[in-house]
Formats: C-alpha cells, structure tokens, sequence
C-alpha cells in the first residue's frame, strides 16, 4: 500500500512551494507548544494577579491619586492591564518573551539544524523569514492578550472597582464608562503589540546574524539597557527620537481625559521604523547566509 | 603523468567522462570552488553523477566531501563555478528541483522538546510535493521504513545518536525522490542501523531514484554503489564506475611462502611478474595462470602456505589515491 501521494510533475506544473497556511500552522504549533514559551506565559499570568494581591493589600493603607501609574489602581481594577502592560513592557519581561521568540526563529533553528531541513524543503528564504515574524508576532499578541485578559480579570475580582459602573477614573480625575474603559485597555493592548512588533524584528535581525540564541538575548536586552543609559546622559538629548523605550512611558497616556495622541501615534510611528529596519536586515541577511 | 588523468584512463567510462543515457545527469558541478577566508575548501570541482546511480563519495576528513554537498544543495554559494541538481541550476532554481530532492546533511537537525512523529510531521509540512491529506499516512510510512515506530511519540530530546540518525532519514524518505543525498547516512549506527541503510539505498536504486552518499566507511561504499568519487584536498582525485577502479590493478595471486625471494626468482624465471609485498609474494595472473603458479613454484621446492587470490578492495584503490602518487609510477 502506498499511502504517500504526490502531485504528478507531468499533468500540472509541480508546486515548488508548500501552502503558506500550511507552513504557518507548523510554525504556530512549534512556538505555542515550545517550554519556555509556556513558561513565560505562565508568568504573563502572574504578573497582574501578584499586582492586584500586592496593591488590593498595601491598597488600603497608601492609596493616593498621584502617586502614578501603579497607585492609580486602588480600588480602581480596570486600570490593572493597562498598569501591568506598562510594567511589563518597561522592566524588559515582554520584550524578554518576544526576543526569545525571535531568538529561537532564526538563530536556535540554525544552532539545532533544522534550518537546513527547512531551506532543503524547500522553503524560500523570504517565505522563512515571513513565517517567523508571524511566530514571533503570535507570540507578541498572546503575551499581551494574557496580561490584558488576567489583568482586567483580576483588577475586577482582588482589587475592585470604586467607580461603580463597571468603569474607570482616569488619571485625569474624570471617570469613564465600561464600554470606553474596554476600549482604552484595548488601545492600551494594540500599542503594547507594536511596540513589540519592534522589538520582535530587531530581535529577528540580530537572530539572522547569529547561530547562538543566547546572543539575541544579550544584545537585545543589554541593547535596551544601553538605551535606558542614554537616554539618562542629558548631552545626548538629541538621541531621545530615536530611541524605542524611551517613549513607553507613553502607554500612561491611553488612562488621561482627553487621551491625548500625539506621544501614542509618535511612538507607533517610532516602532513601524523599527520593524521596516529590523524585517530589512533580517531579510537581507538570510538572503545571503550559508545554512 | 599525473594521479588524475591515469585514474581516470584505468576507469574508462566513468562518471566524468558522462552517462551512457541521454538524461541529464542527477548532479552536475562544474569548477565549483569555495573559499572560506584563507581556506580553499573545494578547489574547482568537476562532477557529474549519473540519473539512477548511486555515487559514494569519498574522501579524508577535510577533504571537502559537506561543503561540496552543501554547495550541490544551495545551503552555501560557491565562490566560483555552479552546479545543477535534476537539471535545475543550483541555487537559482532550487525551488524547482530541490522538493524532488531529500537530504540528510551533516547529521540530523530536529526540535529536541517535539517526538519524532511531531518533527516528522513539521518537514513534511514544508514538503511542496506531499498533499496535506496525505502528511499522517507518509509519516508513519516512513516511521516504518527506518524501524522507529516504538520510539516515535518519545521526544526527540531522548533519543540515542542511531535514533536521531533514523529519524534523519525518515525525513528523506517522506516521499519519493529523484534524487537523495545522505552525507555520513551510518553514522552512530549499530550493525543493525548500517544493514538498514544499505537496504535502504538498494531500495532506493531500485527504484530508480539517484543516491549520492557521502562516507569515510570504505567497506559501505562498496557494498551499496554503482560508482565513486574520491576526494582530496577539496579535488576530485578520481570519479567513475566502481567495479573498473577495482579491477584496475589487474587480477593477481597473494602467495605466503617462508622463502619469498626464492619464490620470486623462481617465478620470474617462468615468466610471471611477480614481487614481495610486505612479505608475501605478489604475482600478476596476466603474465602466468594461477595453477602454472603454484606447480613453477612447487616444482622449484619453494614451500607454499597458502595462494589467495587478491581482491582489490576499495580501501586499496583509496590508500593509492588518497597517498602521494610515486606508487602509481613505480608500478608501471
């Protein structure tokens, strides 16, 4: 019995491509099902639940209105996602899971072979890198979907919701509505992906130049700290534009009455950059890369 | 006269020198060369390996044999030359022969946390050939095919060198081929492991599907191909059909006898050429019948142990062309 079928080469012009859904799947499956992808899921998770123990807590004795973004949470629950994206995102844990993802994508397929076995397929070198960026994406949008989700979740359950309605007190004061507080968590969501969608394509770029993940982790982590340095060094002022992180604090911004647009469009613009550049040298590097 | 042109003569018509087919052969290299900064690798290397043969390549370690396979699959761009798999030029239209192509180079690269089943089912994923409905069945078809059904929902992580080998080339095998490439193919197999692969490159050219096998195991090469090509130095030193390589020293009888130098005086003087080699005497059969050489040398009293005859084996033809060539000289 052969149970193998193949497309005959003489009746029909032979694929030389496998279906691009087909390989997407594969790439899903082998992320979402990677240990340490689960793991820092799990920690994802946590985040906001220890958030809203530690603030529900430590709530009833120090709640103040300004004391930032964090203290703005008492008795306040739907500002919990928004406030453990932001902490996420700035103390590295998001752009750590992202980078890992991207890290395994190019450099650990190299470092275990199976670049070989997919190149030899064959699978195009731009079809590759388009794969992985969707990997890398998935995993960007799943890590900041899980905050979002567990923190909303927990905010409402361990912390509470002093504005009665089911919505929220902005930190200008004014209290919104269930509905808009949703989509400013949302808003919140969608620029936390981008701006990961930068770091996941930096962190591709550096993977195509390397066979050894732990390298990505390195630069992208020590690179962020670097930025952070930098942009502590008043002489180098001129350099704040460019930098990626040094516009996060912006995600605040999505919790003010009016939200006012002009830092959240300016980063999003910021991280698009970022992405063209990082896809570009990826692409270009896997052009030419011995396998 | 130099070692390659006089290997060559001795192979007739071998595998440089064309197919006797008009298909175009399975492989074709043409002054293929690659540097690594200081390093030439592979030296301008001409190949051809006719459609339905099984070609060994051997070679030293270092002798060029991965990188020359690397070059023949696209993985890496030669620095001058170009090479055509299928017909198709390498790698400029490596989509168009490389999903008729399997490969199993520099061992096998699979995810360590996946089972095998699991690995197996994400190559054929990427298989523009294999028909999505199809992917189950040609899995466990080829999960048969290399004996690794019991271990193939254990993750790949534990699997042992011949296991992760197996696995290797049960990835080739997910459909049928036109052309397969296995580098070191019996590497960390045990005696079971290697009869399965020779079996399997016998099924395979039964088939009808080119082999192209990479192996510093001599006694490998010669059970299982049609033809060689031997590597050294990043050059083809020698290429063709195997049996003419090794019969190219012509038949002869291994003599022991205690009183060598006798026996060759005895013999010469009956006509035969023959010589000591490392203490037995050499006789050439072409110059003297074997029985006339036992009864010149019973008749001149010279004591005889025993009288063999000598198969040249690869390991000799290999030892010849792999060593600097004053040998090739002195027995002419």
């Amino acid at each position: 019995m052969t149970a193998t079928t193949v497309t005959t080469p003489s009746a029909t012009p032979a694929r030389t491509a496998a279906p691009l859904g087909r390989l997407l799947r594969s790439e899903l499956r082998l992320v979402l099902r990677r240990p340490r992808t689960l793991v820092i899921f799990g920690l994802f998770a946590l985040l906001p639940v220890v958030m809203a123990i530690g603030i529900a807590i430590a709530g009833a004795r120090s709640g103040g209105p300004n004391g930032g973004l964090i203290a703005s949470v008492v008795g306040n629950g739907l500002v919990l996602p928004v406030a453990a994206l932001g902490l996420a995102l700035t103390l590295l844990l998001l752009p750590l899971g992202v980078s890992m993802t991207a890290a395994d994508a190019l450099a650990g397929e190299a470092a275990h072979g199976t670049m070989r076995g997919l190149l030899l397929a064959p699978v195009s070198r731009l079809r590759l890198v388009g794969v992985k960026a969707v990997g890398v994406l998935a995993v960007a949008l799943l890590a900041v979907a899980v905050i979002s989700l567990v923190g909303a979740l927990a905010g409402t359950i361990i912390v509470g919701n002093s504005a009665g309605d089911g919505g929220l007190l902005t930190l200008s004061g004014t209290a919104v509505g269930a509905g808009e507080a949703i989509g400013r968590v949302a808003l919140a969501a969608g620029w936390t992906v981008v701006q990961l969608g930068a770091v996941g394509a930096v962190a591709l770029a550096v993977s195509s130049l390397t066979d050894h993940p732990l390298v990505v982790l390195a630069v992208l982590l020590g690179g962020a700290i670097m930025f952070g340095v930098l942009s502590a060094i008043p002489a180098l002022d001129w350099l704040q534009p460019y930098l990626l992180i040094t516009g996060w604090p912006a995600i605040a911004d999505v919790l003010r009455d009016p939200v006012p647009l002009d830092a959240l469009a300016d980063t999003s613009l910021k991280a698009v950059c970022y992405v063209a550049i990082g896809l570009g040298i990826a692409l270009t590097r896997m052009g030419t890369r011995d396998a | 006269m130099t070692e390659t042109a006089s290997v060559t003569d001795s192979a007739g018509a071998g595998a440089t020198n064309g197919a006797v087919t008009e298909q175009p052969p399975a492989v074709r290299a043409r002054g293929l060369r690659k540097v690594f900064g200081k390093t030439v690798a592979v030296d301008g290397i001409d190949l051809d390996v006719p459609a339905g043969a099984v070609l060994g390549m051997l070679g030293p370690n270092g002798s060029g044999k991965t990188t020359l396979v690397r070059l023949l699959l696209g993985l890496s761009r030669p620095t001058a030359g170009h090479a055509e798999l299928l017909g198709e030029a390498i790698p400029e239209r490596s989509a168009h022969a490389l999903p008729r192509v399997g490969a199993l180079v520099e061992g096998p690269g699979f995810h360590p946390f996946l089972s095998g089943r699991e690995n197996l089912r994400r190559c054929a994923a990427a298989e523009p050939l294999l028909a999505t409905a199809a992917i189950p069945d040609a899995v466990d078809t080829a999960l048969h095919r290399i004996d690794l059904v019991g271990a193939a929902d254990r993750a790949y992580r534990g699997y042992s060198l011949g296991m992760k080998q197996r696995l290797g080339l049960a990835a080739v095998l997910l459909l049928p081929r036109d052309l397969v490439v296995l580098d070191e193919p019996t590497n960390g197999l045990d005696p079971a492991g290697t009869r399965d692969v020779r079996r399997i490159i016998g099924e395979l050219h039964a088939a009808g599907t080119t082999v192209l096998v990479c192996s510093h195991l001599l006694a490998e090469v010669e059970a299982t191909c049609t033809h060689v090509a031997v590597l050294q130095a990043g050059s083809v030193v020698a290429a063709g059909e195997l049996q003419p390589l090794l019969e190219a020293d012509g038949p002869a009888l291994v003599v022991s006898t205690p009183r060598p130098a006798d026996a060759v005086a005895a013999l010469r003087s009956a006509g035969a050429d023959a010589h000591i080699e490392s203490a037995d005497v050499v006789v050439d059969l072409r110059t003297l019948p074997a029985p006339e050489v036992v009864a010149a040398l019973v008749s001149a009293g010279v004591p005889v142990h025993e009288a063999r005859r000598r198969r040249t084996g690869l390991e000799d033809v290999f030892t010849r062309l792999t060593e600097a060539g004053p040998r090739t000289e002195a027995r002419r």
